[in-house]
Formats: structure tokens, C-alpha cells, sequence
């Protein structure tokens, strides 16, 4: 539903981002990098803050900059945490849908729905000056879903939510990608996105350096070594075995002597191998699992690179 | 010796009780305190600073009672707090240098010293540059810097990891690593974020509405009962989950290809049994382990309103700091 | 034991630690450093001593035209000068025309003492030490009181020592044998009003540009009565209603120099060389009385004092 085609916008002589093509539907996806990489330029491209300097950023096939008609389909949750200190939670909100067009009685009755929704009803009529930075969160997640978009860009929304609260966030944005919303989503903690989505884009000093399904990404990647933990209690007798073998590059025992790690280029034939060494050659493995296959790694690969 | 000791210790703000008859003990090392928002961790801080005073208890910091020690206390501790601290207009070398001045330093030593810090925390270059100009991963270091220049044996951080992205992230977890173990240096580390937790500390602590709600060693919290494995193929494969449970085995649906599987008799043995079913139905394994829950799903479990706290005790102290 | 090899990774600091007290020193002693570093300050400690470098001038020449030429006539034209000079005057006006020069040395060294401290959270780095609220204020207060004490007191002294050796035979000494130490007083009340006073101001914001427009605009605001009833005075001819008296002390600028005429128990006088014993009909403004204006001014600077006091909490320095 979100195009972007050869989209660039630089400030100046700073790059923000530099050509990107995608395209983001519906459901969750990830928009990870480094701080600078461009993250927040790409979000306030797509929110239509900012017309790129060459390329196009189009929603359902409509230019985003300076169209009302986009915006109306837009929600948009920043990062910064600036509200009318002195107003409370609930006429923020209200206020917000009264500004997308909404009658006096409706914004009431969407201001409250969307409250509820994510959790704020009760504690809705405080100040925002005196609310914690978790509360906040929700008020900034609340005003971005009161006109009921069809796509709600989030920037770290999990900052400062306790655990508790990080859980609830990200199954709320769970809920919303079931109802078909497109959700784009900017963190820094790896671990969390990977219980969000398996759907990334990532951006690196202003270039789209991989997009798509995780699985799909790790795949492509496998010109790099693979690293495979193998547990044993005799690691020096598996290791023995594993030199010989032609597609196994380097093995390193781990200082504690309960593990070692191999590392191979061809990972679907060492994988293919290991029940031969457990079942034929009873050779004492109590367990291996690859540390290779999470976003982090997948993440350090891609950027170091 | 412990570094903190907590016992009975209440404290109100007029009439909200932030911590309520609340006892715990952490051994050296590295220790992480975990609590959802309000749950009464900052008011632990503030109280073993010496900038609260309890209404009950007492609270000791590697021996010296929080309440009677006055001011002296917090020469043994070094704090870096959440939010962005600094001295204006200074740069990073004498800001760092007049923190230690303040903490009772000699000049001459706090200068040496304040070099030192800021080359260990990574700012060697930036060091004569105003903190002013600073990033948002160089004013985390230099919030560290300034918190470690007078050699506390106690050190709190809160939300070191903040604000950081994922290399910074990396960087700052190895360094505060590097410090708590071996080096003489007790952390106590207060973050959201279970992950790095899980990175850092040996252990935890839990507090919930103003009480202990659990403790222990993160190994004993991420524990599962029954010891289960999690078996990862490369794709769901309906077969060999069928033929295991015809062993006997009881498997779980398939999440991200990994099934979790319960067997009888020892990993060795469970193993063999596998790899079989697997051969037999031609699946192929990318990851055979002793299956744990997630710090974070251990914390949810452990903060679960109305379930009776289940304290863990660790048996053994863990850790390098002597 | 030793290895060849040093490890030079983190290592813990074992040295010497001073015990907790007497920790506002080091934060004044940061204070006066700092001010000492600044360019702007030393220019203007310059310009603020301008009117005893101006009579230094004047009275140097004066003194050549007399005793140089050695003629009858010369001497007496000195003479005549000299009788007329009311030596304890010259030092009013030393430090009456100090005050706008001392507004910007005060805005310079106190307008983001604190506000500045505000706005990056020091307190945070303070606070998490051995060191109290206390500390923390008198540290603030006496880096700001000092460099203003010292700018305002080198040129009185070095006045002072010029005239006491040169013209003690015109009565130097004997006019005003204790003006020395009544200026010192003088100096150093003004020295804790302006500190106590910017300090208030500055930690009720959290920019310093902001603390010290305020201020500024605290003193010519306030300074308008002084100006305005000076003038009436002037017009007046000696016949100026009763309240002019008391507004003219209504200011910054005011409130100091009535302390400085109450202590040394002078009207004042025309600047420079020019002035006029005995003629009573043109004298400026009379002094106030001393207990009366004493007490307005420690009670302003105990004022200044508990508001900063109220400003800075230090409750909130975790979370």
C-alpha cells in the first residue's frame, strides 16, 4: 500500500536517504538501522512531511506530499515528546480528531474508543505534564489510530515501557496488523522485532540495504560463514570427526570445554550430516543450535558487511 | 559480604507507600532489578543514595547503614542515571576530573584518573571536545564516565542502554561487562530492557508494588520444569511430529520451526531419539537444545497480579567481583 | 608478580578520598576558575575600575602642573584644587560609576549558574556525590561572590595606596581615617547582593540567556526611580518633596549607593576634581539612614537566598 520509487532526500549537503525502493503492505514491518541511517527521514517521507528531492512516495497509487487525501489514511506516532503539557490526555486526543475533521460528538466518542483501546481510559483525565514516559507512549499511539488510518508509522514507540507494557504495545500492533493495518515500525531492540514481525527493512548510512522476510534475508546471506554450537562433553572427540569433514571451515573450543563452534560454509550439508555423526558414528553431541540464526546476528552481518 | 543488605525497609510519601516491609540481600557481582514502572525500584535507589529517609528498616550499602553514614556513603557509589546529565560548558575531561573533585578527589588524581575512565569508556578522542556537542551514545559513556571516576565499589545504572541503537547498544553492554566482573566493581543495573539484562547481570532482582516478588540467579529463573527440549527444523514437517509423539513424546506446535518436545531419559539419549525421527521422516534438524524460557517471559510470570511470590534463593553467589 | 605486560584495561581507583566535608569549595573553586578564563570578564573589570583610572590621570597631572613647574603660581592653583577635593566622595563615585559595568560582570559570572545547571540536570551529577543542597548553594554563592569582590576591590585598593602616598599632606588620611575598611564593607554587602540576588533569578529558569534578561531588565526597570528622582531633585533646587529622598534608593543601583553613602556618611559630590565643601544647596540626594537601609538589603539577600533554596529540589534526582 506504501510505494516509494527511487526515492531520495538529502538536507543540503547531508544525505538522509538515497534511493530507496520499496513497497510496505499491510501487516507489521520493522524499519531498523543505525542511528543516521535515515529511519525518521523515510518515516517523514512517507508521512508526507517532506516532498523527496527526486523520486516519489506514493500511498494506494496517490502521491503522499501536500495531499489531504493521504493523510486522512495515515497515522503517525513520533519519537519526540511534545504535548500541550497542561492539557489532559483525553482532550489531547480529542482535539486531534476534531483537527482531522471529525463532528464535536464524534471525536468524543473516537477519543474514547481509541482510549480504551490502548489502555488509557481510566487514567486519561490527568495532565500529560505528570504522565510516565509509558503512558505517553499510548497518548502518542491513541492520536495516531483515532481517525482510524490505514496505516500508523510508529517511531520507537517501545521507549521507556516497562516490560509489562512492551508486551501489551506490541500485541495491540499485533491486533492491528490482524485487521489488515499496514504498521511500520522503528526500533533499536532487535529482540523485541523479532517477536513483532519476521517482515524488515533495513537502512544503512541512507541506503535500503535488505528488505523483506527474515527467513528469506538469512538465506541469501549464507555466503557467510554459518557458526553452529555444538555441545558435547567430549568436544575434543567430535571435534576430531568434524575436521575431516570437507565443508567444515574452522572449529574453536569453547574456553569451559563443554562446546565448540564450527563454522561452515555450507550449512544445509552439515546440517544433513549430523545425524549420521549422532546415530551411525554415536559420537557424544547432547546438542547444537546456530547463534547465527536471530535478527542480531543477521543485523551485525548486514551492517558490518 | 553483601553489597546491599535490605530489611523491613518501608517508605512513604505521604500516604502512598513506595516500599512496603521490603527485605533483600545482593551478593557482589552484577545484579539486575527488574520491576514494571512505579513498582518502587527508583525509590530503592533514592533510599540507598541517602536521599529518602525511611519511615522502617534499615538498608545497608557493603556494610554502612545508608541512613547513618550521611553524605559519606555515596563516595562508594557511583550513579548514572537515566536521563542526560552534564556540567555546561566544560569539556569532557574536566567535567569528568570535577566530578571526581567532588566526590573528594585530589585534583591531580582526579585529572589522572578522569583520562583514564574516559579512555576506557571509549571517548579517548573525544575527550577535550565540549560535552555539549556530544552524541546520544557518547553522552551514555560520558554518563558512565563521570559515575566510575572515583573508583565506586557500588555502581547503579539506570537504563544504560537507552537511546542507543543496536552496535551502541553492543558497545555499552561489553563495557559495563567488562567492569563488573573481575574488577572490583558491584553493578546494579535498573533497565526495561530484559534482553540486555539477561547480557549483563548473573542474577536478578524483583520488586513489585513496593515488595520483593522474586530473586535469584538468571539460570534458576529461566528454568523450566521438566527440562524439555526445543528441537528447530528447517520446516515444519507434520510427520516427524507425529512420529515422535508415537514414541511417546509430547510436542508442542511449531513457532519460527521450533517444536518443543518432552521426552524421557537424559539429552543424550533424547537426542538419539530424535535425529531417528527425523532420518525416518526426513526432516532435517538445524538445532537440538535444552529448551529455557526467556528472561522476559520469566518476568512476566514472576509479575503476574495475584499468583503468591515464589522466591528463589540462589545457592551460590555468582560473579567475579571479589 | 609483576608481568611484563601491563593490563591496562578498567582498573579500580584505590587513592586517596577526602572526607565529605567542606565539598562546596570545590564547587566554588570551579566557579572562580572558570570565571577566571573569561575573556569578557577581564575586559570588563577593566572598564569598571574607568572613573579611579580617569582620577589617577587627572590627579597625576594636577600634580605635575603643581609641584613640576615649582612656580608660586602653580602651587597655587594645586592649592586651591586640592582644598576642594572630598577624598571619601571620589571613592562614591568609584563605585557608583561601577555599577552598570558590574550589572554585566554579575550577568557575565550568574545568569546560567544555575539556570544553565537546570537545563543539562547537573544537579544530577552533583547531588549523586558526597555533596548536599547546601553545598551546592554556598559553592554557587561564593564563586560568584569572590570574582565580584576581587574586581570590585583591587582598584579601591590601588587607589587607595596611590592617594594615601601621595597626598596625605591634603588631608588624605586624616579626612576619612577609616575608608578603607568602611569601602571593604561597602564591597563585599555589594558583592552579596549581586550574587544572592542573580542566583535567585538564575534558578528560576532554565536557560541563562533568559535568567539574565531578567535580570537586566530587573535592573533598568528598578533603575528608572533612581534616574527619574535624581532628576527631580536636580530641578528641584533643593526643594523636593520628602519621597524623592527615598525613591531615589529604590533599585538595584540605588540600594547600593545609599549603603555606600550611609557608611561612609556623605551627600556626595560632583565628580572628578570639582568638589564642593560646604555648599549644601547642590549636593545630590542625602544619604538614608544606615541601620534602615543595612537591613533592606540583608533582608533582600536572605530573600534571594531562601527562593533558590526552594527552586532547587533535590528529591527528584533519580528518575
Amino acid at each position: 500500500m506504501i510505494q516509494l520509487q527511487n526515492a531520495s532526500r538529502w538536507y543540503g549537503q547531508v544525505m538522509g536517504v538515497n534511493d530507496v525502493t520499496c513497497e510496505i503492505g499491510p501487516g507489521v514491518t520493522a524499519l531498523l538501522g543505525m542511528n543516521g541511517a535515515g529511519k525518521s527521514t523515510l518515516m517523514r517521507l512517507i508521512t508526507g512531511q517532506m516532498q523527496p528531492t527526486t523520486g516519489s512516495v506514493m500511498v494506494d497509487g496517490e502521491s503522499v506530499f501536500g495531499n489531504p487525501n493521504v493523510y486522512r489514511k495515515l497515522g503517525y506516532c513520533p519519537e519526540i515528546d511534545d504535548f500541550y503539557e497542561h492539557w489532559s490526555g483525553r482532550k489531547f486526543v480529542t482535539h486531534l480528531a476534531r483537527l482531522t475533521g471529525f463532528s464535536a460528538t464524534e471525536a468524543k466518542a473516537r477519543a474514547e474508543r481509541v482510549l480504551a483501546e490502548v489502555g488509557m481510559a481510566d487514567r486519561a483525565d490527568k495532565k500529560i505534564a505528570g504522565y510516565s514516559k509509558g503512558m505517553r507512549q499510548r497518548i502518542k499511539l491513541a492520536q495516531a489510530m483515532v481517525h482510524d488510518p490505514q496505516a500508523i508509522l510508529l517511531d520507537e514507540p517501545l521507549n521507556g515501557l516497562d516490560p509489562v507494557g512492551r508486551r501489551e504495545f506490541i500485541n495491540l500492533l499485533g491486533d492491528l496488523a490482524n485487521q489488515g493495518k499496514t504498521i511500520l515500525v522503528s526500533s533499536h531492540i532487535l529482540f523485541e522485532v523479532e517477536q513483532m514481525t519476521r517482515s524488515i527493512l533495513l537502512l544503512n548510512r541512507g541506503r535500503l540495504l535488505a528488505s523483506g522476510d527474515l527467513g528469506v534475508i538469512r538465506e541469501l546471506i549464507d555466503k557467510y560463514p554459518h557458526r553452529v554450537r555444538v555441545e558435547s562433553h567430549e568436544p575434543r572427540r567430535v571435534a576430531e570427526r568434524l575436521v575431516s569433514l570437507p565443508f567444515v571451515l574452522k572449529v574453536e573450543f569453547d574456553p569451559r570445554g563443554d562446546a565448540l563452534e564450527v563454522q561452515t560454509r555450507e550449512p544445509g550439508k552439515f546440517y544433513d550430516f549430523i545425524p549420521q555423526l549422532v546415530l551411525d558414528e554415536n559420537l557424544p553431541i547432547e546438542g547444537f543450535s546456530s547463534p547465527d540464526n536471530n535478527l542480531e546476528s543477521i543485523f551485525g552481518y548486514l551492517v558490518e558487511a | 559480604m553483601n553489597v546491599v543488605e535490605v530489611s523491613h525497609l518501608t517508605v512513604q510519601y505521604g500516604s502512598f507507600t513506595a516500599l512496603n516491609d521490603f527485605s533483600c540481600e545482593i551478593p557482589e557481582g552484577c545484579t539486575g532489578l527488574l520491576g514494571p514502572n512505579g513498582a518502587g525500584k527508583t525509590t530503592l535507589i533514592k533510599t540507598l543514595l541517602g536521599f529518602v529517609q525511611p519511615q522502617s528498616g534499615t538498608a545497608r550499602i557493603l556494610g554502612d547503614d545508608v541512613v547513618s553514614s550521611g553524605p559519606s556513603i555515596r563516595q562508594k557509589i557511583g550513579l548514572m542515571p537515566e536521563q542526560d546529565c552534564h556540567i555546561p560548558g566544560m569539556t569532557a575531561v574536566s567535567f569528568v576530573a570535577y566530578a571526581g573533585e567532588l566526590a573528594g578527589m585530589p585534583s591531580a588524581q582526579a585529572i589522572r584518573r578522569a583520562h583514564e575512565v574516559l579512555e576506557h569508556c571509549g571517548l579517548g578522542e573525544a575527550r577535550y571536545r565540549n560535552v555539549e556537542t556530544y552524541s546520544t551514545g557518547m553522552k551514555q559513556r560520558i554518563k558512565l564516565a563521570q559515575a566510575l571516576v572515583h573508583g565506586p565499589k557500588v555502581l547503579f545504572l539506570d537504563e544504560p542502554t537507552n537511546g542507543l541503537d543496536p552496535r551502541g547498544r553492543e558497545e555499552m553492554l561489553d563495557l559495563i561487562r567488562s567492569i563488573s566482573h573481575g574488577k572490583g566493581v558491584n553493578v546494579l543495573v535498573s533497565s526495561h530492557v530484559l534482553r540486555d539484562i539477561e547480557r549483563v547481570c548473573d542474577r536478578v532482582v524483583v520488586v513489585m508494588k513496593g515488595q520483593l516478588r522474586a530473586t535469584g540467579t538468571i539460570q534458576e529463573l529461566k528454568a523450566i520444569q521438566g527440562q524439555p527440549l526445543d528441537v528447530e527444523v528447517r520446516e515444519p514437517n507434520n510427520a516427524f511430529a507425529s512420529r515422535l509423539m508415537e514414541i511417546g513424546a509430547v510436542v508442542g506446535p511449531p513457532k519460527n520451526n521450533i517444536y518443543r518436545v518432552q521426552l524421557a531419559g537424559d539429552v543424550r539419549q533424547a537426542h538419539i531419539t530424535v535425529q531417528a525421527a527425523a532420518r525416518a521422516t526426513n526432516a532435517q534438524i538445524r538445532g537440538f537444545r535444552v529448551a529455557e524460557r526467556s528472561l522476559e517471559d520469566a518476568f512476566l510470570d514472576a509479575v503476574q497480579p495475584g499468583e503468591p511470590p515464589h522466591i528463589l534463593h540462589a545457592t551460590t553467589a555468582t560473579g567475579g567481583a571479589q | 608478580m609483576a608481568s611484563p605486560i601491563a593490563d591496562v584495561s578498567y582498573r579500580d581507583y584505590d587513592g586517596p578520598l577526602f572526607a565529605a566535608r567542606y565539598r562546596w569549595w570545590v564547587i566554588a573553586k570551579q566557579g572562580i576558575l572558570l570565571a577566571s578564563k573569561k575573556r569578557n570578564l577581564q575586559v570588563l573589570s577593566f572598564v569598571s575600575a574607568w572613573y579611579y583610572l580617569a582620577m589617577i590621570i587627572v590627579l597625576f597631572f594636577v600634580n605635575q602642573g603643581g609641584s613640576g613647574g615649582n612656580s608660586e603660581a602653580g602651587n597655587r592653583i594645586m592649592e586651591g584644587i586640592m582644598k576642594n577635593v572630598v577624598w571619601k566622595d571620589q571613592f562614591l563615585h568609584g563605585f557608583s560609576f561601577a555599577q552598570l559595568p558590574l550589572l554585566l560582570v554579575t550577568l557575565v559570572l550568574g545568569a546560567g549558574a544555575i539556570a544553565n545547571d537546570n537545563r543539562s540536570r547537573a544537579l544530577l551529577v552533583y547531588l549523586s556525590r558526597p555533596c548536599t543542597k547546601l553545598d551546592y548553594l554556598i559553592g554557587k554563592f561564593v564563586g560568584i561572590f569572590v570574582p565580584i569582590f576581587v574586581i570590585l576591590a583591587v582598584p579601591t585598593i590601588l587607589f587607595y595606596g596611590y592617594c594615601a602616598l601621595s597626598f596625605n599632606q591634603y588631608g588624605f588620611l586624616r579626612d576619612a581615617p577609616w575608608l578603607l575598611p568602611q569601602m571593604l564593607v561597602v564591597i563585599l554587602m555589594s558583592a552579596a547582593f549581586h550574587s544572592a540576588l542573580v542566583l535567585a533569578v538564575s534558578s528560576m529558569f532554565d536557560q541563562g540567556r533568559v535568567a539574565g534578561a531578567t535580570y537586566a531588565a530587573m535592573y533598568f526597570i528598578t533603575n528608572f526611580f533612581t534616574v527619574a528622582m535624581s532628576i527631580t531633585w536636580a530641578t528641584a533646587d533643593g526643594k523636593a518633596p520628602e519621597p524623592v529622598k527615598h525613591l531615589f534608593y529604590g533599585s538595584i543601583d540605588g540600594l547600593q549607593i545609599g549603603f555606600c553613602k550611609a557608611i561612609l556618611d556623605t551627600r556626595g559630590s560632583r565628580p572628578f576634581v570639582g568638589g564642593q565643601r560646604g555648599a549644601e544647596a547642590n549636593l545630590p540626594v542625602p544619604a538614608p539612614p544606615l541601620l534602615a537601609i543595612s537591613l533592606i538589603l540583608l533582608a533582600i539577600i536572605a530573600g534571594s537566598a531562601f527562593l533558590t533554596w526552594r527552586r532547587i529540589r533535590a528529591v527528584e534526582v533519580v528518575g
